[in-house]
């Protein structure tokens, strides 16, 4: 048998005998377990309950009688975001960010209702999920069962004569290793639950595979700090103090304070602001609703001569709705010009955030966790895009039929009457714009590309710590 | 063997101690750090308030200059609230990274208005800030296990301890000394820098004060808890590993947990349904017959049911009673979901006395008015606010008073802080 064979299984069979390893392995087992079933039970029913929420609010609308078209643009319409499937393993942003959001004519919404603002309030580390049960505990439940490897085969004198034996230090340290990634890998074997789960909500099998080997590298990680630790350091309580106060820093603080250096350094304008300084811009656009608004002279000059005639009456479109599409359309190009900038702004704090990733392994597998899961900030971004998109279809759809189904008659004198309101309406048939809406995750590849900074980051991490372990583990003495 | 002279010795060993130097610069150094970083949030929050006041106001009076009735002011015109961050927001900003804190809301159906969320960078509330009370309540128990785990283990390991014993006469409160002074220590340099941060924002010296005390008592029952630990007489690394594990079950788990059951036991409407329920109201009314509306709006304003509504032809009078009437629908739905979050809040509260940093961060919250509590005032106040502004409104609608730009100075405005303000 090959020496690192030897003890590696060695190691298994102290810990085997150890009753604090053991419970510490149990207690942590039960709480992933526990973790993944809760999330995914909570994500089916949420998912279900949006779904629902979706076909009821697409119902409503298509059901909705013959109306001025008008009126449908201010009716709106409701988007809701389905959870990705692998929210059940990593919620990412999934919980703090709106579920739903109104579409309406002429502006752009904030998605309401976040899980977080009803929910019973304990602080961030209550919003236990199977990733955050990885990334915070399974690197203790490591330090656990790793800090002794070295550093009891020292105190018991077995190191000295383990290498008097002839094995190398580089040998002993690769055994150790091996060990310690092997029950790295039996602590992931949840997470292989949680994707299985996901791959039945059409999630593709290698997002899952590479959750798991993000994790794996993770908790390599840990495990060779740990290790290195062992390494330098005489005392056993000496390592687990100093792995203690590791986890401290790179798990709890660093996180934090990147949080607060770039909020600090990034300016992000809220929306409410951003709305303000739009509202200049939009002065010049004039009013959509008001065809005889000056804005709209030119318009309507180009029109009558392109049709030849001498007043809007004549032309054979409702020129009231041609002035709704057009300042739909100016419009929707400065609200998408100011979210852009908003969207840009979250995006530099991201990246300020990301940077300590370098610092901290901690943060750079939570981001490409968030990533790979499509609960991050891009995907977000991306929920906010594509309801825009619906937004401007259904609108146009809508003032489509009201430049080409209202006569401008009819649509002038719509408040004289009861049976001028009448005529002033399009069939309900039109309201069949509005496509059925899903929201997808988005794609697997773009997943992986908004990943991969911090999967380098870890991997960085990893390869410099691996190296710097075999090149003190050859230096290794009793 | 007399208490100074015990005491005197002790200083002396503890100062001779490089890694508890250490840990007191990195705990003085995070604290420090903290607090410079919730003022500087704070200002910029309250810049950001500041400017956003005059915006407003010029927006506003830009809106006004185009309009020639009291319908189409109040149309377009919108009114800034916000909830500015108290004096002692720098130590906890709590839920003001979650929850909006401001709201720019117009003469429309409130509901419709009320649940937008204006917030800050979601990846940025996600993982939190680094304040005062995430570092109080979540990383100095570390620090504490840290320090004190192995006070006995370490000397029974130089071989001093049973010594040690023999010589001090009371090992107990010998020991307790050693705890407690280093402790202390940890306590001092936590609290000076928030001290400081406080005479910086002029927070009243009563608040900063009870969160001392909260903290001195947080310090002190996790100091007693590593005491009682660490006596058990085991390897120091088992000691670690134990206060570590009470700490994860009440940090983590029990707050988890917790949170999980409380939201299931005290069940809400969803938001959906506040939304989508106030929307065909609004709708509706456009085809409804417009006694219906009426109706139901003089229930709640007898004093203008002399109004009688004209079929057919646009009348403000009557957009904005159903825009009244939409909110009045949905009060039930949008009463329970308020109570709802309310009860788990307050449920949350007890059960906090079960997981002390959660206790302690919520205590620190409610202290700089940064809780649910503080929130759920805001919104109060909003709503009094554009209740003020219905009644300012109503009278010039339905008694057909002539517009009056002049006028719209009297419109109430926004006071912060002052639910139901006039």
């Amino acid at each position: 048998m090959s020496p690192i064979w030897l003890v590696a299984t060695d190691e298994w069979r102290f810990w085997l005998r150890s009753h604090i390893a053991i419970g510490g392995m149990a207690v942590f087992l039960v709480l992933i377990i526990t973790t993944s079933l809760l999330a995914a039970l909570r994500i089916e029913a949420e998912t279900y309950a949006r779904i629902n929420q979706q076909d009821e609010a697409e119902k409503t609308f298509l059901t909705q009688p013959d109306r001025h078209p008008h009126r449908m643009v201010h009716y709106g319409h409701y988007l809701f975001r389905t959870p990705a499937p692998l929210a059940q393993f990593d919620p990412g942003l999934d919980l703090i960010t709106g579920q739903a959001i109104f579409l309406e004519g002429h502006r752009q919404n904030t998605a309401m209702f976040a899980e977080s603002t009803a929910s019973a309030d304990f602080g961030g580390l209550s919003w236990l999920s199977p990733a955050l049960v990885y990334q915070l505990f399974a690197p203790l439940l490591i330090i656990l069962f790793g800090h002794g490897s070295i550093a009891r085969e020292r105190e018991t004198a077995v190191l000295s004569s383990l290498l008097a034996m002839g094995i190398t230090g580089r040998k002993v340290i690769a055994g150790k290793t091996l060990a310690l990634l092997s029950m790295a890998f039996l602590l992931l074997l949840p997470l292989i639950g949680s994707g299985a789960l996901a791959l039945s909500a059409s999630e593709p099998v290698s997002s899952v595979f590479l959750l798991f080997g993000l994790y794996f590298a993770y908790l390599a990680t840990w495990v060779v700090l740990t290790l290195m630790a062992s390494v330098v350091l005489k005392e056993r309580s000496a390592v687990l103090g100093v792995m203690a106060g590791l986890w401290l820093a790179l798990a709890l603080v660093l996180p934090s304070v990147a949080v607060n250096v770039a909020s600090n350094t990034v300016s992000a304008a809220g929306k409410i602001a951003s709305d303000l300084v739009m509202l200049a811009d939009l002065q010049e656009l004039g009013d959509g609703h008001n065809a005889k608004d000056p804005a709209f002279k030119r318009l309507r000059a180009d029109l009558l001569q392109e049709y030849g005639v001498e007043g809007v009456e004549d032309l054979p479109m409702n020129f009231r709705g041609v002035v709704a599409m057009e300042s739909e359309k100016k419009l929707t190009d400065v609200l998408n010009e100011y979210a852009d900038a908003r969207m840009h702004a979250e995006i530099a704090q991201e990246k300020v955030v990301a940077k300590f990733g370098w610092l901290s392994p901690v943060l750079a597998v939570a981001r490409a966790s968030r990533a790979i899961a499509g609960t991050d900030l891009a995907n977000y971004h991306h929920f906010q895009r594509m309801a825009e998109a619906v937004r401007f279809d259904f609108v146009q759809g809508l003032n489509h039929a009201h430049v080409h189904q209202l006569s401008y008659r009819d649509d002038i004198n719509r408040n004289r009457d009861e049976d001028a309101r009448l005529r002033a309406r399009v069939d309900a048939s039109n309201w069949r714009v509005l496509d059925a809406f899903r929201f997808q995750a988005v794609s697997v590849s773009e997943r992986f590309g908004n990943a991969s900074s911090a999967v380098y980051m870890l991997m960085a991490w990893l390869v410099i710590m691996l190296a710097i372990l075999f090149w003190r583990g050859d230096k290794l003495t009793p | 063997m007399s208490i100074p002279g015990a005491l005197r010795r002790e200083v002396r060993f503890s100062s001779r101690d490089p890694v508890l130097w250490l840990w007191l610069a990195l705990v003085l150094g995070l604290s420090a750090m903290s607090v410079a970083f919730g003022l500087a949030e704070v200002e910029r929050q309250n810049e950001t308030i500041q400017k956003l006041i005059d915006g407003d106001r010029h927006d506003r009076l830009a809106q006004y200059d185009k309009q020639e009735s009291w319908g189409s002011a109040a149309y377009y015109s919108f009114h800034l609230t916000y909830d500015p961050p108290s004096d002692f927001a720098y130590a906890a900003m709590g839920q003001r990274d979650a929850q909006p804190w401001m709201h720019r809301i117009r003469m429309l159906a409130l509901e419709g208005q009320i649940h937008e969320r204006d917030v800050a960078n979601p990846s940025i509330a996600l993982i939190g800030r680094f304040d005062f009370a995430f570092l109080a309540a979540f990383v100095i128990p570390l620090v504490l296990i840290l320090l004190l785990y192995d006070l006995r283990a370490r000397e029974r390991i130089a071989g001093r301890h049973d010594w040690l014993e023999a010589t001090v006469g009371q090992p107990t409160s010998f020991w307790l000394l050693r705890a407690s002074l280093r402790a202390g220590a940890v306590f001092v340099t936590l609290v000076v820098p928030v001290i400081i941060g406080g005479m910086v924002a002029g927070a009243s010296p009563a608040k900063w004060f009870v969160a001392t005390l909260g903290v001195f008592a947080y310090v002190a029952l996790w100091t007693m808890a590593c005491f009682f630990v660490s006596s058990w007489r085991r390897p120091g690394s088992v000691i670690m590993l134990a206060l570590i594990a009470i700490w994860v079950a009440i940090a983590v788990i029990v707050p988890a947990g917790a949170r999980l059951a409380i939201d299931r036991l005290v069940p809400i409407p969803t938001g959906a349904d506040i939304l989508l329920l106030q929307r065909e109201t609004v709708n509706d009314a456009w085809d409804l017959p417009r006694e219906v509306t009426m109706a139901a709006f003089f229930e709640r304003h007898p004093e203008w049911s002399e109004y009688q509504p004209v079929e057919g032809s646009f009348e403000w009078q009557w957009y904005y009673a159903f825009q009244q009437v939409g909110d009045q629908r949905t009060e039930q739905l949008s009463t329970a979901y308020r109570d709802g979050r309310l009860r788990r809040d307050h449920m949350a509260a007890w059960v906090s006395i079960l997981a002390l940093p959660s206790l302690l961060e919520r205590f620190l919250q409610s202290l700089a008015d940064t809780d649910l509590r503080a929130f759920f005032e805001y919104e109060e106040g909003v709503r009094g606010y554009h209740a003020a502004l219905r009644d300012f409104y109503y009278p010039k609608f339905f008694r057909n008073e002539a517009f009056d730009r002049t006028l719209l100075e009297d419109l109430p405005s926004f006071k912060p802080g002052n639910p139901g303000m006039g």
